[in-house]
C-alpha cells in the first residue's frame, strides 16, 4: 500500500462537532486532507469530505450471487446427474428442498466476500501491523491528517495554524 | 407544525371512490356472482370480509408496530407516530364492521365457513363432518361472534388508550417530562404479548378457517406479516402524499430510508413465512395439508405465481440498492405494488376456500339423487383424497358429496361446469367488482385517516423522543 513514507501532520480534536465544522473549513480553504479519523462512524462526515458511496454492497452482491448460483447448480448436480436419490418419494430435482441451502450459501459467500474485500481494501488482515497516528484515536479523539511529505515550511506553518484556529487541542507529527 | 385540513377536492376523491366501493358491492350482492350456486351472495360476503380483515389487520399492526417501538424506547418515528395513531383507531371500525359481519355469521347469512353450516357437528345430519366436529369448540358461530367482538374491543380500548395518553401528552406535559413517556411504554408493553395471541386467533377463525379443515401452524405469522407489509406500504404512501401537500415537512429521505428498510426486510420476512409454511407441508407430503396448495396449484395458478412475484421478487430486487430507498418515486412504486400484491395475497388465502365451501354446501341442498352422481366423481378424484379416511369412518353417500370434491357438486348443479379449471370472476382473479370494492374500502380508510389526522395537531411537541426523531440520521 505505502509506497512511500508519509510524515503526517495531524491534530486532535475533542468532539465530533469541531471534528465537523474544521473538516468543513479545511475543505472551504481547499487544504489536501489525507484522512479523518475517529472512533465511531461521524454522521456527516462523507458528504462534507466528499466521498464516494463504497462499492462494497455491488461487490456483496455479486460474492450473493455467487453463492445462489453455486449452490443451486452443485444440488442440481448431484441429486440429477452424480447421485441421484429418492428422499420420501419427491423428484431428484426438488427445487423447494434446495431453497434453504441455496439461501444460506448465498449469505456466507456475501458474508465471506465482503470481509476478505474489506480486509484487503484496508490492508488489513493477521499478521499486519496496523499504522495508527495515535492511540487515542481509537478511543475518544477524533483526528484530522495532512501529508507533509515535501512541503514547505510555509505551508506546514498554514496547517498548523488552520489546527490552532479550528480547536484542535493537539498538533503532532509522524512518519507513517 | 401546520394543521390539516381535508381539502374539498379530496373529499371529493375519495367519496367518488367510496361510492364506486358500495356500488360494486351493491353490483357483486344482486348480480354478478357466476359462484353463487347456493344462492347466498357468496361474492358479496367474501368481499365483505376479505376487505374488512384486511384493513383491520393494517390498523392492529399500526397499533403494534407502535407498541414495539415505543417499549424499545425507538425516537425515531415519534414526528410522524400521527400516522400511526390515525392508522390504529382505525380498529373501531374494523370493531363495526367484523360484529356486523359475525352476526351474519351468527345468522348463518352467508355461506363462507363450512363450519358454519347447518347440521355440520351432528352425527345423524347428511352435513355431518367430523374434522370440523372435532374443531367445534373454536369453530362455531359463538366463538366467532363473540369472541371478535371481544378481542377487537380489546384491541380499541388499547389503540384508544395510547391515542388519549399521546394527546394528553401535548396538553399536559412539557419538553423533557418523561411520565407521559412511562406511562405509554407501560401500556404498549402490555399489548404486545395480548396483541401476539389474540391476533393469532382471529386470523385462524376469520381467514383460515374458511379452509375447515385445513390447519397451519405458520398461518397467522404469515398473515401478519401481509398485513405489516401493507401497513408500512400505506405509511410510506401516505407520508409522501402529505409532504407533497406540504406538510411532515420535518419527515426526510432519512426516514422514508428507514421505513423503506422495514418495507425491504417484512416483505423477506413474508417470503420466509410463506416459503417456510409451503415447505413444510411440501415435505411432510400429508395429505390433508397439502390439499390447500394442490387446489391453488392446479386451479389457482395465476393466483399462486403472481403472489410470489409481486411480494417478494419486485419489493426484493427494487429496493435492495440502499439509493431506491431513498426516492420518491421508486419507494412509491414498490409501495403501490406491494398494497395491492398484499390484498391479492389476501384474496389468494380466502376465496379458494370460499368457492370450495359454496359447492360443498350446493351439492349438499341438493342431496338426494345428487349424492349418487358426487359419489362417483370423487372415485376418480385420487389426488383429492384429503379426507380418505373419513369416507370408511362414515359411509353415507351424501357425505361423499360435500367433503371430497366441489366440482362433483357443480357438475351436478349447472350441467356443463365440469372443467376443473372453470374460470370463476372474482374466485379465479380478482374481477372489476372486486377491485372496485377494495377501491371502495381503501377510500374509506383513507378518509377516515385523514380525518383523524386533521383531528389534531399533525406533529407531537412534548414528546421527550421528539429532538431524537428531527435529527434522525441513518
Amino acid at each position: 500500500m505505502a509506497s512511500k513514507n508519509k510524515e503526517v501532520l495531524f491534530g486532535l480534536y475533542n468532539d465530533e462537532e469541531i471534528l465537523l465544522t474544521a473538516v468543513q473549513r479545511a475543505m472551504d480553504d481547499h487544504l489536501d486532507i489525507m484522512d479523518v479519523y475517529s472512533p465511531f462512524p461521524v454522521h456527516g462526515l462523507d458528504p462534507i469530505m466528499g466521498l464516494e458511496e463504497s462499492r462494497l454492497h455491488q461487490a456483496g452482491f455479486v460474492y450473493g450471487s455467487i453463492g445462489t448460483l453455486t449452490a443451486f447448480l452443485f444440488m442440481t448436480w448431484v441429486f440429477t446427474r452424480d447421485w441421484p436419490v429418492i428422499f420420501g418419494g419427491k423428484p431428484y430435482w426438488s427445487v423447494p428442498a434446495f431453497i434453504p441451502i441455496t439461501f444460506e450459501l448465498t449469505v456466507l459467500f456475501a458474508a465471506i466476500g465482503m470481509v476478505v474485500t474489506f480486509y484487503t481494501v484496508c490492508g488489513l488482515g493477521p499478521g499486519v501491523e496496523a499504522k495508527t497516528l495515535d492511540d487515542r484515536i481509537t478511543d475518544d479523539k477524533f483526528c484530522i491528517a495532512f501529508d507533509t511529505a515535501g512541503q514547505s515550511s510555509s505551508e506546514i506553518e498554514k496547517l498548523k495554524s488552520f489546527f490552532s484556529s479550528t480547536g484542535a487541542s493537539e498538533v503532532n507529527t509522524k512518519v507513517l | 407544525m401546520v394543521d390539516f385540513t381535508i381539502t374539498g377536492k379530496e373529499r371529493m376523491t375519495l367519496f367518488g371512490f367510496m361510492g364506486i366501493g358500495v356500488i360494486c358491492l351493491i353490483a357483486t350482492f344482486l348480480w354478478g356472482d357466476p359462484a353463487d350456486i347456493s344462492g347466498h351472495h357468496t361474492r358479496f360476503w367474501a368481499n365483505i370480509l376479505h376487505n374488512t380483515v384486511f384493513f383491520t389487520g393494517i390498523s392492529f399492526t399500526a397499533l403494534f408496530v407502535t407498541c414495539a417501538f415505543t417499549t424499545a424506547y425507538t425516537g425515531w418515528f415519534v414526528i410522524m407516530k400521527r400516522v400511526w395513531e390515525a392508522f390504529y383507531l382505525f380498529i373501531g371500525v374494523g370493531l363495526g364492521l367484523m360484529t356486523l359481519f359475525g352476526i351474519a355469521t351468527y345468522l348463518g347469512l352467508h355461506d363462507l365457513y363450512h363450519w358454519n353450516v347447518a347440521g355440520v357437528t351432528d352425527p345423524n345430519s347428511p352435513a355431518y363432518d367430523e374434522l370440523i366436529t372435532g374443531k367445534a369448540g373454536f369453530l362455531n358461530k359463538n366463538a366467532f361472534l363473540f369472541g371478535t367482538i371481544l378481542v377487537l374491543a380489546l384491541w380499541y380500548f388499547f389503540a384508544h388508550k395510547l391515542r388519549s395518553l399521546s394527546l394528553a401528552e401535548d396538553v399536559q406535559g412539557a419538553k423533557g417530562d418523561f411520565s407521559f413517556q412511562y406511562n405509554i411504554r407501560w401500556w404498549a408493553a402490555i399489548f404486545l404479548p395480548i396483541a401476539a395471541f389474540t391476533s393469532a386467533a382471529m386470523i385462524w377463525q376469520w381467514v383460515m378457517s374458511i379452509d375447515s379443515h385445513w390447519y397451519s401452524t405458520m398461518f397467522a405469522w404469515y398473515a401478519t406479516a401481509s398485513w405489516l407489509v401493507s401497513m408500512l406500504a400505506l405509511t410510506i404512501l401516505l407520508l409522501i402524499y402529505l409532504k407533497s401537500r406540504g406538510y411532515m415537512t420535518h419527515i426526510n429521505g432519512e426516514h422514508l430510508h428507514d421505513l423503506g428498510k422495514y418495507l425491504f426486510a417484512f416483505s423477506i420476512f413474508w417470503t420466509y413465512l410463506w416459503f417456510s409454511q409451503y415447505m413444510l407441508i411440501w415435505y411432510a407430503n400429508v395429505g390433508e395439508e397439502t390439499i390447500y396448495f394442490r387446489t391453488r396449484l392446479d386451479q389457482f395458478p395465476v393466483l399462486f405465481y403472481v403472489n410470489l412475484v409481486i411480494n417478494f421478487l419486485v419489493p426484493f430486487f427494487v429496493l435492495m440498492r440502499n439509493s431506491t430507498k431513498r426516492k420518491y418515486g421508486t419507494l412509491a412504486f414498490v409501495c403501490v405494488i406491494v398494497l395491492f400484491g398484499h390484498w391479492w395475497d389476501f384474496f389468494q388465502m380466502i376465496r379458494p376456500g370460499v368457492l370450495h365451501t359454496a359447492h360443498e354446501v350446493h351439492a349438499l341442498h341438493n342431496g338426494g339423487h345428487g349424492a349418487h352422481d358426487t359419489k362417483d366423481v370423487s372415485g376418480h378424484s385420487a389426488g383429492h383424497d384429503d379426507h380418505g379416511h373419513s369416507h370408511s369412518a362414515h359411509d353415507d353417500a351424501s357425505h361423499g358429496g360435500h367433503h371430497d370434491d366441489s366440482h362433483g357438486g357443480h357438475d351436478d348443479g349447472h350441467g356443463g361446469h365440469g372443467d376443473h379449471s372453470a374460470f370463476v370472476s372474482g374466485f379465479t382473479l380478482p374481477g372489476f367488482l372486486d377491485l372496485g370494492t377494495m377501491l371502495g374500502f381503501l377510500a374509506f380508510w383513507v378518509w377516515f385517516v385523514l380525518g383523524r389526522l386533521a383531528s389534531t395537531r399533525m406533529e407531537p411537541v412534548n414528546d421527550p423522543f421528539l429532538e431524537e426523531s428531527l435529527h434522525h440520521h441513518t
